[in-house]
């Protein structure tokens, strides 16, 4: 099954996106961000709608731009009005798939392709998706592991990074571009409802057996790339859609790592 | 009453006509502050008097509608803040965070920002040269997450003693410890101060600590309701202009 194209390019696309995924995903969770990612994700579809108005087969530029633009506009009303975090993400999550769905039921001869952009699909992996996960994921993982400490401190407490020297609302802004980049790109593989779980599922496994933070990155990596590839490969085998594939995977490797953890405390 | 502006050295702290309002609320009106080196200064007063909001006008986070900071004569805050130590009220850490006390502590340092690549023994050597009786060597391995709230401010003094601060910021940081550890807290905080001779300035509302630590009060509701000794400002008529209700110090174990 690996010789064929496409599923190199599925499999190249879960080594590139999952541990991304995962390793945000330690300081998403940790920043209790998981709703503003799938906010972001949702706000997606709204993207993809705008693509195909505008005749593109391959809508990864307006998905990115829409996300940004989506938490531009959460930061602006968190920070100028009293409104909810909770209230502001819901208020944008349900506006903008409402936007999505009204465009494309007006644009009838695209409305099936919704569907690999809903839930996943292998098939759906382009090699310039393949090219930005791989892009995204050096310059990622070179710029986390570079600025750990200020993210670590930045997750701590936005007080004590500022005492520390830790440029906050310039780290805040790359984390916030970052992370809608990655949930864009993630998307092909996991789907719009799901992509989110890779943010969470790997970093809470990891954090079942971890006793540090060295340990939950490192666990997270490997647990986000062991669903990532498994997921595909039971996709494959069960010709099932992809996103579904790895959530499952995670999940199993969250409650296998919850009963290590228990066995071992 | 004196004023503390008596010494010809620099102010560790000068705050002049401090002004902040939010949503068009004065939060804080016509604020001046002179402390000298060295000296422990409480800021008292009711809730949402402002003691928060200056003291994140000390730490350079708070914009000014008008007045101006110098901390140790420098008037920009971002260049005074690798002297300054800050003890924040709290620490939420999400449970889902696995950030032990080692690793938090080498946040603080150059040498040890590294972390991630470097050996435990290392981080391990250096802390324990920048820290050597606080008394927190057998928390290193914990969760910071994990904590109980006077571990926690115990670790986040030890924070802020790791750059060998000139000045210490205490935010309420007794808040959420229970009485025995939050004597045992002040009595770590005056021994410190001891030995290391730095200006400290705390936010409290435990009027018997700031009787027994505190070498000059500034009692805040707004503006500077009041400022002196402790036995100054601890007379019921100064703590009423401050509370705005009739408030009875208690006095415990305090050596004249």
């Amino acid at each position: 099954m690996f010789t064929e194209a496409y599923m190199q390019r599925a499999l190249l696309a879960a080594i590139f996106m999952a541990p991304l995924c995962a390793l945000l995903g330690v300081f998403v969770t940790a920043r209790r961000m998981a709703f503003f990612s799938d906010t972001i994700s949702h706000a997606a579809l709204a993207g993809i709608a705008l693509g195909f108005w505008l005749g593109m087969a391959e809508p990864v530029l307006p998905m990115v731009v829409v996300g940004l633009a989506v938490a531009a506009a959460m930061l602006w009303l968190k920070e100028n009005t009293d409104l909810h975090t909770d209230t502001i993400m819901a208020l944008l999550l349900a506006g903008s798939v409402s936007i999505g769905m009204i465009l494309l039921s007006l644009l009838k001869t695209s409305r099936g392709d919704i569907h690999r952009f809903l839930f996943g699909d292998i098939l759906a992996v382009s090699t310039p998706d393949l090219w930005l996960g791989g892009a995204l994921l050096l310059a990622v993982g070179a710029g986390a592991m570079a600025r750990l400490s200020d993210l670590a401190l930045l997750t701590a407490q936005e007080e004590l990074a500022h005492v520390s020297g830790v440029p906050v609302r310039r780290l805040n802004g790359i984390f916030i571009v970052v992370l809608t980049l990655t949930v864009a790109l993630s998307i092909r593989l996991l789907g719009i409802i799901l992509v989110t779980s890779l943010l969470v599922i790997p970093p809470a496994a990891a954090r079942n057996v971890s006793r540090n933070l060295r340990q939950q990155i490192i666990l997270s990596l490997l647990a986000g790339l062991a669903a990532g590839l498994g997921g595909i490969v039971l996709s494959y085998r069960l010709d099932v859609p992809c996103g579904p594939a790895i959530v499952l995977t995670s999940i199993g490797i969250f409650l296998a790592t919850l009963v290590a953890g228990r066995l071992r405390s | 009453m004196t004023t503390p502006g008596a010494n010809p050295a620099p102010f560790a702290v000068e705050a002049l006509d401090l002004q902040v309002s939010f949503d068009g609320r004065p939060v804080l009106e016509g604020v001046n502050l002179r402390i000298r080196p060295g000296e422990v200064v409480a800021l008292i007063g009711p809730n949402g008097s402002g003691k928060t909001t200056l003291l994140r006008c000390l730490l350079g986070l708070q914009r000014l509608d008008r007045g101006s900071i110098r901390l140790f004569g420098q008037p920009d805050a971002r260049q005074a803040l690798p002297h300054i130590g800050y003890v924040p009220q709290k620490l939420v850490l999400d449970r889902n965070f696995a950030l032990s006390v080692r690793e938090f502590l080498a946040l603080r340092r150059k040498e040890t920002r590294n972390w991630f690549w470097q050996t435990r023994r290392k981080t391990d050597a250096l802390l324990h040269s920048l820290l050597p009786d606080i008394g927190i060597g057998h928390l290193l391995d914990r969760p910071i997450a994990r904590l109980s709230g006077g571990e926690l401010q115990r670790v986040l003094i030890a924070f802020s003693l790791l750059v060998k601060p000139d000045l210490l910021l205490l935010d309420e940081p007794t808040a959420g410890v229970d009485t025995p550890g939050e004597q045992t807290f002040y009595e770590l905080i005056a021994d410190i101060h001891r030995r290391h001779r730095m200006t400290v300035v705390l936010v409290s509302h435990d009027l018997s600590m700031v009787y027994r630590h505190a070498s000059w009060v500034y009692a805040l509701n707004k503006v500077i309701c009041c400022e002196g000794t402790p036995e100054e400002v601890m007379n019921a008529d100064s703590l009423k202009a401050a509370y705005g209700i009739h408030v009875t110090p208690y006095h415990h174990h305090h050596v004249h």
